[in-house]
């Protein structure tokens, strides 16, 4: 018998963006999205508290864990679903 | 953003402040009397944010062990530990912590601050990985980023949501550095020691306790709260400093598992800066020597604590967590919290005001320290005084009893 082949889920890039804007629903009017590439402190006025409550329901949803070194490069989802997407890949 | 822009921008978080009308955020305590009483602004003030747990900063043994040793040795020692900082008072020092610890070792440095980053950033390096209590002192975070590790936070006092972290780690959780407070300052929080304990060693990762507001506290010969959670042959660090319970200032690194000593060499924060001054060091000896012999400074510690909790939990208040030499109360917004601690002031008493960004959670506190040396009367004036922030700032009826966060 050959080897079972267990189906790999992939997390892609849109996967995270997607799951990013449904968290920041509650910061924009109903029916409204937040850009990629929307700033989310300097645009969306959110804190930096407010970016690391978001981060942490991201490192539960994905089970990673995300670097505070990096928390710095983080501007737009854009930047925070690129780097989730490759935390999941490890 | 030009540089002096930048600061001008960091700058605003104290201007908040400013506008609430108080000068709450390094507040002129003019004359300090006693461990107990001082004056500010022409008040005359119970301290009750000074951290000063035992009272020991004017006990006759400490004060003369300190007059006596600038007569002796001179006011500064004028050069770093590894150079010509080192007195036989050091060393001497760093033998009686050890014994008093049960340790193999024990490091002394200039302050708590840079005890912590100082280790931490020596301990850890490029490569390695730190994964720190959300809540913890700035102190630990800079240690952490000046080590070059990659540096993860786990949830405040949440041991499942370490354990998750050094799963996710794998193989590297050998090269992890894990961190926890003791007592947490702000909120007067106690950390499940034994829990952090276990999963650390569940996956063969290292500790550092920082028991800073604990040492001389909590645990039956007051060597902290691995001594009272019954853990410390699981920590692997400890830091601490001289200027809560021992009433001066410094700090201490010490190992029941592991010599330190080889960091001597390699922390920059050691080799670099001048060492304590010997009259600092005599009065921390001749502290450290009566937390063993006065057991009932602890007993009357905690006695003021709980009564303190227990009338401001009656009055209303939204405490912290359960009684411990720290407490905090919740209030509703950073102008409530302002005037609050305006009402304490004119009333007579000195707490710590806490705002965001400064504060956890984004909650506005008052944070009130209890020592040994408040008297009975102390502690009424101190009830009192909040029972009249309680009577004109609470939105809560009187009666109503207290919640907890």
């Amino acid at each position: 018998m050959g080897r079972v082949l267990r189906p790999i889920v992939m997390t892609t890039y849109n996967d995270c963006v997607a799951q990013i804007q449904q968290m920041l629903q509650s910061t924009v009017a109903k029916g409204e999205v937040v850009g990629e590439d929307v700033d989310l402190i300097e645009e969306l006025g959110l804190a930096s508290l407010d970016v690391m409550e978001v981060i942490e329901q991201l490192e539960d949803v994905f089970d990673i864990s995300f670097p505070i070194n990096e928390l710095g490069d983080v501007r737009t989802i854009s930047d925070l679903a690129r780097r989730v997407q490759q935390l999941t890949d490890r | 953003m030009s540089l002096l822009e930048k600061l001008e921008a960091a700058q605003r978080s104290q201007d908040v402040l400013q506008a609430l009308g108080v000068h709450a955020i390094g507040a002129t305590i003019d004359v300090a009397g006693s461990a107990t009483e001082g004056e500010i602004a022409g008040n005359r003030v119970v301290l009750a944010g000074t951290n000063n747990y035992l009272g020991l900063t004017f006990d006759p043994e400490c004060v003369d062990a300190a007059v006596n040793a600038v007569r002796s040795h001179g006011t500064g020692t004028t050069g770093s530990r590894l150079a010509n900082g080192t007195y036989g008072c050091h060393a001497s020092l760093e033998q009686e912590l050890s014994d008093f610890l049960d340790a193999r070792s024990a490091i002394v440095f200039t302050t708590g601050y840079v005890a912590n980053v100082g280790t931490i950033s020596t301990l850890a390096g490029p490569g390695d990985v730190i994964v720190l209590d959300a809540d913890s002192h700035a102190s630990i975070y800079e240690g952490a980023k000046l080590s070059g590790a990659e540096v993860y936070r786990f949830r405040h006092n949440d041991p499942e949501d370490l354990a998750k972290r050094l799963r996710r780690l794998g193989e590297r959780a050998s090269r992890t550095l894990v961190i926890a407070e003791g007592l947490y300052s702000m909120l007067g929080d106690v950390s499940p020691l034994k829990e952090i304990c276990e999963v650390k060693d569940r996956y063969g990762a290292y500790l550092l306790l920082d028991d800073a507001h604990s040492f001389g506290t909590m645990g039956t010969n007051g060597r902290g709260l691995a001594e009272d959670q019954g853990c410390e042959d699981q920590v692997d660090f400890i830091t601490g400093t001289f200027s809560k319970s021992l009433g001066s200032v410094g700090g201490y690194c010490a190992s029941r598992r592991h010599d330190i000593n080889p960091l001597r060499a390699q922390i920059r924060a050691y080799m670099f800066t001048a060492s304590s001054t010997p009259s600092v060091i005599a009065s921390t000896r001749a502290a450290l020597k009566l937390i063993g012999k006065r057991p009932e400074l602890r007993t009357r510690l905690w006695n003021n604590a709980k009564r303190v909790h227990s009338a401001l939990s009656q009055l209303g208040f939204t405490l912290g967590a359960d009684a411990s030499p720290v407490i905090a109360t919740i209030m509703d917004s950073p102008q409530q919290a302002a005037d609050a601690w305006q009402m304490l002031l004119d009333a007579g008493v000195y707490v710590n005001l806490v705002v965001p960004p400064g504060a956890p959670k984004n909650l506005s506190i008052l944070r009130c320290s209890l020592s040994a040396a408040h008297s009975a009367e102390q502690i009424d004036s101190i009830i009192s005084a909040y029972s009249l922030v309680a009577e004109h700032l609470l939105s809560r009826p009187k009666a109503a009893a207290g919640g907890s966060l």
